[in-house]
């Protein structure tokens, strides 16, 4: 009977602390049981072999210990929704902090080019949605741990009047986009705002390092814009479905904001570029010259938001 | 339909009748290999991976009661229903009367098919 005792000493070794005792003598009793009436069926003892098919036949140890204490999930399976969401909401906002503190770092330092300045972005965070994923599983487990459907829940306090009207698949607006349009604003604000702001503090005029004088004034007014886009953002943050106030802003801030990049591209120079040291390298017009095609390229993805969205518009329009 | 497939349905749809026949069966007094065998020679043939933690889990729950006692020799843990089982052994037993007099009808499939129309469509 050596293979029945290191066959319950194994399903112990799975259980719990408090549970090993009880169920390995409970599931002694019964195997002992079956032996019995397998031998007297037999007629004899039964030999090592057929002892060793019986015990594989009832299973591997790790699979009973779990039919006797299942494994209780981190975060319950009613709960999944909302620690996604939680998850998503938390890591984008993650994401934004990262892009505000790795401008601040590149406006700052002098070393920090243009690949370090997106691994120190990528790296950042990484390391803070693990920590932030980490965070909020560990939160989740403790504070649910053991709570039934419906405990913490508004599940039970919905009326189908506060349900949004039937929309097409396009009105759902994804969170991705929403923290992307963030980050991309904060970047733009701190690019303008935070040399300026730091050269005052230092009591010098104010004067941008990257920017020629006159792109830096054109930025400086269209700041507004770039504020109302954040709104924007946080509207939809909050609605997460398009409506036509919604739209109707979003077309104005991307008319905004390729209008500005055209403007930016037909009134000169946007870079204050160091000539003398890229002399060797490239002209400076020619430099210049790409930067005037892409500040083009990158006016046309607003200008396709906004002729999307006023599609959008006029379909809604016709509904 | 595959035979994995098939496998998966049969254990849900088996799932909660074994517990069903298990309270049932546990209207006398039973331990566990005997209980077993008793629910055996009634047709419903259950693996002991799957019984011996189902009876632990409903007497956790309080709708078993069990005692240890000495019999032939070796000490055997001893299950019987208890007041609250019985109440909900009666409660799903109406249930499980009322489910079965209404798929009973549905699962025969000449009863229906409405008059003129053809069982299996091409």
């Amino acid at each position: 009977m050596d293979l029945v005792k290191r066959y319950i000493a194994a399903v112990q070794r799975e259980l719990p602390e408090a549970k090993r005792q009880e169920i390995g003598r409970e599931l002694n009793a019964n195997i002992m049981d079956q032996l019995d009436a397998l031998a007297e069926q037999h007629g004899g003892a039964l030999s090592e072999q057929q002892v060793a098919d019986i015990l594989k036949t009832m299973g591997h140890p790790r699979h009973i210990a779990r039919q006797f204490c299942p494994p209780a999930p981190l975060i319950p399976v009613h709960l999944m929704p909302l620690y996604k969401h939680t998850l998503f909401m938390v890591l984008g906002v993650l994401f934004v902090l990262q892009v505000v503190f790795m401008t601040k770092g590149w406006l700052t330092g002098t070393d920090m080019g243009l690949l370090l300045f997106i691994k120190g972005l990528a790296s950042g965070f990484i390391a803070d949605a693990v920590f932030g994923f980490t965070a909020i599983t560990v939160g989740f487990a403790v504070a649910f741990n053991g709570k039934q459907p419906g405990s913490c829940n508004t599940s039970s306090q919905w009326q189908p009047q506060d349900l949004p009207p039937v929309s097409a698949g396009w009105q759902h607006i994804s969170l991705s986009d929403i923290f992307t349009d963030l980050a991309t604003y904060a970047f733009l604000l701190l690019l303008i705002w935070f040399p300026l702001w730091q050269q005052t503090f230092a009591g010098a005029a104010p004067a941008s390092e990257i920017f020629s004088p006159l792109a830096l004034v054109m930025l400086m007014w269209f700041s507004p814009v770039i504020l109302l886009g954040v709104l924007s953002s946080l509207w939809q943050l909050r609605q997460r479905i398009w409506s036509r106030q919604s739209l109707a802003l979003n077309v104005l801030v991307n008319l905004a904001f390729c209008m500005m990049f055209l403007l930016l591209a037909a009134s000169g120079p946007l870079l204050q570029l160091d000539t003398e040291r890229w002399a060797r390298y490239f002209s400076p017009d020619a430099f210049q010259d790409s930067i005037r095609i892409s500040l083009v390229i990158i006016a046309l993805f607003p200008g396709y938001e906004v002729l999307r969205d006023l599609l959008r518009l006029k379909r809604m329009a016709a509904n | 339909m595959t035979t994995a497939q098939l496998d998966k349905m049969r254990l849900e749809l088996r799932r909660g009748v074994l517990v069903l026949a298990v309270l049932a069966s546990l209207r006398q007094r039973h331990y566990g290999y005997s209980l077993r065998r008793q629910l055996q020679d009634n047709g419903i043939d259950i693996d002991e991976g799957t019984l011996y933690p189902l009876v632990r889990r409903l007497a956790e729950q309080g709708l078993l009661d069990s005692e240890w006692q000495q019999g032939e020799g070796r000490e055997r843990r001893y299950y019987q229903l208890s007041e609250l089982g019985a109440e909900l052994l009666q409660q799903l037993t109406q249930e499980w009367t009322t489910l079965n007099n209404a798929l009973g009808p549905l699962l025969q499939p000449e009863l229906n098919t409405l008059p003129g129309q053809p069982e299996e469509q091409g």
